[in-house]
C-alpha cells in the first residue's frame, strides 16, 4: 500500500487529526514504510488458527453491579476545560 | 552513607535507626534538584515525599512494625495516575492533568509506606524506545561512552525510570512495559528491569497504551529489590477485568538462587550475525555460568520469532488508536477551542499529540478500518496465537529461556533520524514476551569496550516469576556487576 495525500487525509479524518502539509508529507512516507513492514505477515498461513485477544488464560471478570460513589461531582470536574452548573460544556452540537 | 542505596539497604538503615526517613528523602530531593540536566523528572513531589517520610519516622519512633518499602524513596513513570500530583504521560495533551484518584499500583506502594519523590519522564504515552518522543524533551542517559562525549539515550519508553535509578536519584522506580519499555532501558543503564506476567499487576489507573500488552513493573539496582517491588504491586484487583485471580506470592522471602537441574533454552532464531560481537560474547558467558552453576543449556526453536515485530506493530497501534480516542478536549486535558465540536476534537488532538503518537494513531486507525480489520488486526491476533504456541511448546522442555535483552547498547540522542521501522527493531528481543503475556527480566551483565552497559534477558512461563527471579539472582550473584556511572552531570 502506497500512501498518497488523499489516502493519508482520509485516514487523518477518521482519526480526528488535522495535519499541515509538512506533517502530511512525512506521514505519507512513514505510513508507506510501516505498512510494507507489517505486510510481510500476509505470507503466513493462519487459516486454522484462532485469534488471541489477550494472553491471560482466564475469562473476563465482572464486578457485581453495585453503585459506588467514589468521585464527587467536584472531583470529576476538577480537570474540565469548561463547565457550567456541574456539567461539561462543549461547542453547540445541534443547530 | 547514602550512596547507591537499595530497598533492602534502606529498610535496614531505617530499622537500625541509623538515619531518619526524612533525612533520606531530603538527601534524594537535593540530588534530584542538582541533576536536572538529565531531565529524568517531570514533577518533583517534595511535599508529598516529606509528609510520607515523616509518617514513617513516626511509626519507627512508636516502635511499630515497618515493612520493607516503608520510608523508601521511589519514583514513578509519569503514566501512573497519582492523586493530586500532575500526571502527564509526557504528552502536551495531558500537561495540565492532575488526577483525583490513585492507580492501584502506586496505591499499593503508598499503603506500604513508600515515599514518592516524583514523576518520571518517558516517551509520550509510552510510545518509543529512546525517550525522545516526550513533550518534555529527551532524558539523558547517566552513562557515557568512554571514547566519545555524545549524550546518549537511556532507552525507552521508561527512560526516566531507568536513568533516575542509574543516576541514584531514587532507590528504585516503576515503569511500564508494552513491548520492552522496562527491559530495554534497564539494559541501556545497567539495571534490573522486570515485566510481570500479563494480569499479575493491575492496570487500573495507569494511562493505557495497548491494553492487551501493558504491564507495570520495577526497575531496580538488584534482583532482590525487583522481588520486593513486584510483591508490593501484584495481586488481584476487581477494577481491572484482566487482573489475574491467582494469589500473590512472597517473591522476596522465597528467593533462592539455585539453578541446579534447571533446563534453560537458548532460541536459535535469536542468534544472528548482525548481533554485535560483545553482546554475543556476554550471551555466551551467561550460558557458561548457568551451565557451571548446574543448569543444563539446550538449544530450542521459536520458529515464528520473525513475525513478532510486525504483529506487535499492528496490535499495539490498533489498541492505542482506540485508547487514545478519549483525548478529545471534553472532560480533561488540553482543549483547543473551536466553533464546532468536530473542529475542536481535531484541533485539540493535532495540537496535543506529538509526531510518533500521531503516526501510531494513524496506523492503528488504518488496521482497524473497514475492509482492513480482518487482513491486519485479526491476522495479527492469529499470529499472536502462533507465537504463544511456540512458547508453550518450548516450555514443555525447558524451565526458562535465555536471550540478549537488546540488539544494541545506548546510542547518541542526536543520532540522525532513522526510518520509524528502524527504531522499531530496538524491540526485537523483548516484544515476543509481551505478545505471549510471559514474565521476563533484563539483568545487567557488564560493559562493552566503550564502557556502556549490556543486559541479558530471561523469560519463563506465565506466573513463574519466582523462578525468573531465582535464575536472575544466580546470574547476578555470580557476575557481581557493580559499576555506577561517573557523575559528570553535576
Amino acid at each position: 500500500m502506497e500512501f498518497d495525500k488523499n489516502s493519508t487525509l482520509k485516514l487523518a479524518k477518521l482519526a480526528r487529526l488535522s495535519l499541515n502539509d509538512e506533517q502530511l508529507d512525512s506521514l505519507e512516507k512513514d505510513l508507506t514504510s510501516i505498512v510494507s513492514f507489517i505486510d510481510q505477515l500476509k505470507e503466513i498461513n493462519t487459516e486454522k488458527i484462532d485469534p488471541t485477544s489477550n494472553s491471560l488464560n482466564q475469562d473476563l471478570i465482572l464486578r457485581d453491579d453495585i453503585a459506588e460513589n467514589k468521585l464527587s461531582n467536584e472531583d470529576l470536574l476538577r480537570n474540565v476545560p469548561d463547565s457550567e452548573l456541574g456539567f461539561f460544556v462543549v461547542p453547540k452540537v445541534i443547530e | 552513607m547514602l550512596k547507591n542505596l537499595t530497598i533492602e539497604g534502606t529498610a535496614k538503615l531505617l530499622k537500625d535507626k541509623k538515619i531518619s526517613a526524612f533525612e533520606i528523602a531530603n538527601s534524594y530531593i537535593k540530588e534530584i534538584k542538582e541533576s536536572k540536566k538529565l531531565n529524568c523528572f517531570i514533577t518533583i513531589s517534595e511535599e508529598v515525599a516529606f509528609d510520607a517520610a515523616k509518617k514513617t519516622d513516626a511509626r519507627i519512633s512508636e516502635n511499630k512494625k515497618i515493612g520493607l518499602l516503608d520510608g523508601v524513596p521511589l519514583a514513578y513513570k509519569d503514566l501512573f495516575c497519582t492523586n493530586n500530583i500532575l500526571t502527564t504521560a509526557s504528552s502536551k495533551i495531558l500537561s495540565n492533568f492532575t488526577p483525583t484518584y490513585e492507580s492501584t499500583v502506586t496505591a499499593n506502594c503508598k499503603s506500604q509506606g513508600a515515599v514518592v519523590l516524583g514523576k518520571l519522564n518517558c516517551d509520550e504515552f509510552a510510545m518509543g524506545s529512546t525517550n525522545k518522543t516526550s513533550f518534555y524533551g529527551p532524558v539523558i542517559n547517566p552513562w557515557k561512552s568512554s571514547d566519545k562525549d555524545d549524550e546518549l539515550v537511556p532507552g525507552g519508553s521508561s527512560g526516566g525510570s531507568a536513568a533516575a535509578v542509574a543516576a541514584d536519584l531514587c532507590v528504585a522506580s516503576l515503569g511500564t512495559d508494552t513491548g520492552g519499555s522496562i527491559r530495554q532501558p534497564a539494559s541501556f543503564t545497567g539495571l534490573v528491569g522486570l515485566k510481570p506476567t500479563y494480569g499479575r499487576v493491575s492496570r487500573w489507573g495507569t494511562v493505557a497504551f495497548a491494553s492487551s500488552l501493558d504491564q507495570a513493573g520495577p526497575i531496580s539496582k538488584t534482583v532482590e529489590d525487583a522481588a520486593i517491588l513486584l510483591e508490593a504491586i501484584s495481586g488481584h484487583d476487581n477494577k481491572d477485568s484482566t487482573s489475574s485471580l491467582k494469589a500473590n506470592e512472597q517473591f522476596y522471602a522465597n528467593l533462592n538462587s539455585s539453578v541446579k537441574g534447571l533446563k534453560i533454552g537458548v532460541p536459535k532464531e535469536y542468534m544472528s550475525d548482525d548481533l554485535p560481537e560483545e553482546i554475543q560474547n556476554f550471551w555466551n558467558d551467561g550460558k557458561k555460568i548457568l551451565a557451571k552453576n548446574g543448569a543444563e543449556i539446550v538449544e530450542i526453536s521459536l520458529p515464528s520469532t520473525s513475525t513478532a515485530l510486525p504483529a506487535y506493530y499492528i496490535i499495539a497501534p490498533a489498541e492505542a488508536s482506540s485508547n487514545l480516542s478519549r483525548y478529545d478536549g471534553v472532560k480533561y486535558g488540553l482543549r483547543v477551542q473551536e466553533k464546532n465540536l468536530i473542529d475542536m476534537y481535531e484541533s485539540t488532538r493535532s495540537e496535543g499529540f506529538g509526531n510518533e503518537v500521531k503516526r501510531r494513531i494513524m496506523i492503528g486507525t488504518y488496521v482497524l478500518s473497514s475492509g482492513y480489520y480482518d487482513a491486519y488486526y485479526i491476522k495479527a491476533q492469529k499470529i499472536r496465537s502462533i507465537i504463544k504456541n511456540d512458547f508453550d511448546s518450548a516450555f514443555k522442555n525447558v524451565d526458562a529461556i535465555f536471550t540478549p535483552a537488546t540488539p544494541n547498547t545506548a546510542f547518541p540522542i542526536n543520532r540522525e533520524e532513522v526510518d520509524p521501522v528502524q527504531n522499531y527493531l530496538n524491540d526485537i528481543f523483548t516484544v515476543p514476551a509481551n505478545l505471549a503475556g510471559l514474565p521476563a527480566i533484563s539483568i545487567p551483565f557488564g560493559l562493552d569496550n566503550s564502557g556502556l552497559p549490556i543486559g541479558m534477558q530471561l523469560i519463563t512461563n506465565s506466573f513463574e516469576e519466582q523462578m525468573l527471579l531465582n535464575i536472575a539472582k544466580n546470574l547476578q550473584d555470580t557476575l557481581n556487576f557493580n559499576v555506577q556511572p561517573t557523575q559528570w552531570w553535576k
